[in-house]
């Protein structure tokens, strides 16, 4: 039986809930957005006792159904002031799925300083006093988890960053080694699970069991079908195990669309030293892991490890998004400081696009020069340190870039863009400005369509039929971001029509009922409405729904490309939401 | 003749020998098409072809000074 676990901070109180008729349907994001819609107050300050951090793992987490482990964190986003959603691979959602745990909501907040940790496992909740682990980095607050509880936990954590309650504080999530590699990353949900002194959420999930649904037979046809399209389908087959998301920096470099130097090149000369070609190269010869999935179940296996110039661990990935923001977009092109930098977000708990943003916009500020790596992992380093500048880091490229008089802020929404130009790709900038997260690139990849020949052709660098593809790809992504599946799947639901029906037939099996593809996009259409509703109500209004003026007024080389889509086309975005 | 530069990615690499990039001497007027399988590309294998960092198709002509982007199926994050 699935249960609703309510963790009061205030009074360190712990209630299992049923959940009720309407939301015995929903995981993920479905279900995170609908519970800080309906009980938090869209005023409230994101850090007050007021908000409340829902952590759920997907529809279809622990089902068995492929690459289907992911994990959400919602509430009210302390670097955005919107409803945010965050999901992350690793084994979270998985070890919570197997205990039948449909969501934990964090409530309210301790009266005292104390740090506390969550300790869940067969026999229920309980909070624990967790002084010891203040002041941690996240692996070394992991490792003492791991060595008191055995290698089968999953563990959430919070480091540095979250512990000062900075707004681009991520929420970690122990990987396949137990490993805090996986990150809830956008949005500062670490800072909320910081305010309310949650250092860690251990979950055991020995004597758990499997999600069985309701239709076993349809179930298992489905997740075959489904499985064979993803083997069939050559990027999650063949190029995301062999090349990891980082494939993606010489595609988006050649496109004239990779944001270099603080979003003022569309190329960056240094692409090839830090390219997926290049990063396969290194691993291998290093010793490390290609092919290597973040979480059991999944069958795409984009991640790696990465070894360091003596073979020893280093890192994970890093991923396409953390070598851009820490490479092009900072004129760096030395691969190993990138991920020394990767090494270090990860321990402090930082988003790792936010990061990188901040650290190119303290470029441009001239607080150290662009493309010097060893300045800028000392920048980063002050984070762990907790000095007013580091704190600066830590909270994003907005407040960086008001603190040193910076005008070329690259963000909307107070979040910064990830790693493609909106000028040079107007699809994903009609995205960035209309997405109820902010400015966000896989809440409606347009990418696919623009650049990567899937799910259609879409001419990156004219204004028309962006809005429609962002469109279509946000309400189809809510949906992903509800299943618990990884939104690469998409590649392979956007040019196969059975991967669609596998999916709509793996969520009609679990439920017993048939489910269509009219109800796939109901679902999304559904938790988009419910997002804006909480984002009017918190003040939000046409004029945040747009990207900074210079995108409108700088051209970017090499094409001279400028952001074109008009604002009245913008605002017809969600016209489908009443 | 005109001079183009071909850029190839990923599992295309492994056709020229493992090169990032060849500069190609090309009679006027050749297609994309023409002069990638007289590189050896094997042309069912690209998924994505850039001409000046600009989508274009296999039947495109190339002119002197044009630098081609070549890749398989690519995605990521």
């Amino acid at each position: 039986m699935a249960v609703i676990y309510r963790v009061n901070m205030s009074d360190l109180s712990v209630r299992a809930e049923e959940p009720q008729d309407g939301r015995k349907e929903l995981g993920g994001r479905g279900l995170t957005s609908m519970l800080v819609a309906d009980e938090v107050p869209a005023t409230c300050h994101p850090l007050s006792a007021e908000n409340k951090l829902v952590i759920a793992p997907g529809i279809l987490t622990g089902t068995g159904a492929p690459c289907s482990g992911r994990l959400s964190a919602g509430a009210k986003s302390p670097l955005t002031g919107t409803i945010k959603e965050s999901n992350s691979g690793g084994q979270g959602g998985l070890a919570l799925a197997a205990l039948g745990i449909q969501a934990i909501v964090l409530e309210g907040k301790p009266a005292d300083r104390r740090l506390y940790r969550l300790v869940v496992n067969a026999d229920g909740l309980r909070i624990e006093p967790a002084d010891d682990l203040a002041g941690l980095g996240n692996y070394d607050a992991v490792a003492r988890h791991f060595e008191e509880y055995g290698d089968k936990i999953a563990c959430l954590s919070i480091g540095q960053a979250g512990e000062m309650q900075t707004p681009a504080a991520s929420i970690a999530v122990t990987d396949v080694e137990g490993r805090p590699t996986r990150h809830c990353g956008r949005g500062g949900l670490g800072a909320v699970m910081g305010s309310k002194r949650v250092k860690a959420i251990v979950v055991d999930p020995a004597g758990g069991k499997r999600t069985q649904p309701a239709d076993a037979e349809a179930f298992r046809a489905a997740v075959k079908k489904f499985a064979d399209c993803l083997k069939k389908h050559p990027l999650t087959g063949q190029t995301l195990p062999k090349y990891g998301t980082n494939a993606l920096a010489n595609v988006i470099n050649e496109a004239g669309g990779y944001p270099t130097r603080n979003f003022s090149d569309g190329r960056f000369e240094g692409t090839e030293p830090i390219s997926g070609e290049r990063q396969h190269d290194v691993i291998v010869e290093r010793g490390g892991v290609i092919a290597h999935a973040c979480h059991r179940g999944c069958t795409i296996k984009c991640s790696r490890i990465y070894m360091d110039a003596k073979g020893e661990y280093l890192t994970k990935g890093p991923e396409y998004e953390t070598i851009w923001a820490h490479g092009a977009d900072c004129g760096i092109d030395d691969l190993d400081a990138i991920a020394r930098m990767d090494r270090l977000d990860d321990d402090f708990g930082l988003d790792t696009i936010e990061t990188g943003a901040t650290i190119a916009v303290a470029m441009e500020a001239g607080i150290i020069p662009f493309g010097d790596a060893e300045a800028a992992i000392g920048l980063l380093k002050e984070v762990g340190k907790g000095t007013p500048l580091g704190r600066l880091v830590a909270s994003g490229a907005e407040v960086l870039g008001k603190a040193y008089g910076v005008a070329r802020v690259p963000t909307v929404k107070g979040q910064s863009m990830p790693a493609y130009d909106p000028r040079a790709i107007q699809g994903i900038g009609v995205t960035y400005a209309t997405s109820t997260m902010g400015a966000d690139h896989t809440a409606g990849y347009s990418i696919a369509a623009n650049v990567l020949g899937v799910g259609g052709k879409v001419d990156p660098l004219r204004p028309e039929g962006q809005l429609e593809l962002s469109r279509n790809l946000q309400i189809a992504t809510a949906t992903i971001d509800a299943t618990g599946l990884c939104l690469f799947v998409a590649f392979a639901m956007l040019d196969d029509p059975a991967a669609m029906e596998a999916v709509c037939e793996l969520l009609g099996g679990l439920y017993g009922r048939k489910f269509t593809a009219d109800d796939y996009l109901a679902m999304g259409k559904r938790i988009l409405a419910w997002e804006r509703r909480f984002n009017s109500a918190a003040g939000f209004g046409p004029a945040d729904d747009r990207l900074p003026d210079f995108f409108k007024t700088e051209k970017l080389a090499p094409h001279g490309a400028m952001f074109s889509v008009p604002d009245e086309e913008l605002d017809q975005l969600f016209s489908f939401v009443e | 003749m005109n001079k183009v530069k071909v850029n190839l990615y990923a599992s295309l690499r492994g056709h020229v020998g493992g090169a990032p990039s060849v500069e190609v001497a090309v009679e006027p007027g050749r297609t994309a098409a023409e002069v990638l399988s007289g590189l050896g590309v094997p042309v069912e294998q690209i998924r994505i072809l850039f001409i000046n960092g600009r989508a274009a198709t296999m039947s495109d002509p190339l002119k002197d000074g044009d630098s081609v982007g070549v890749f398989p199926a690519i995605g990521g994050g």
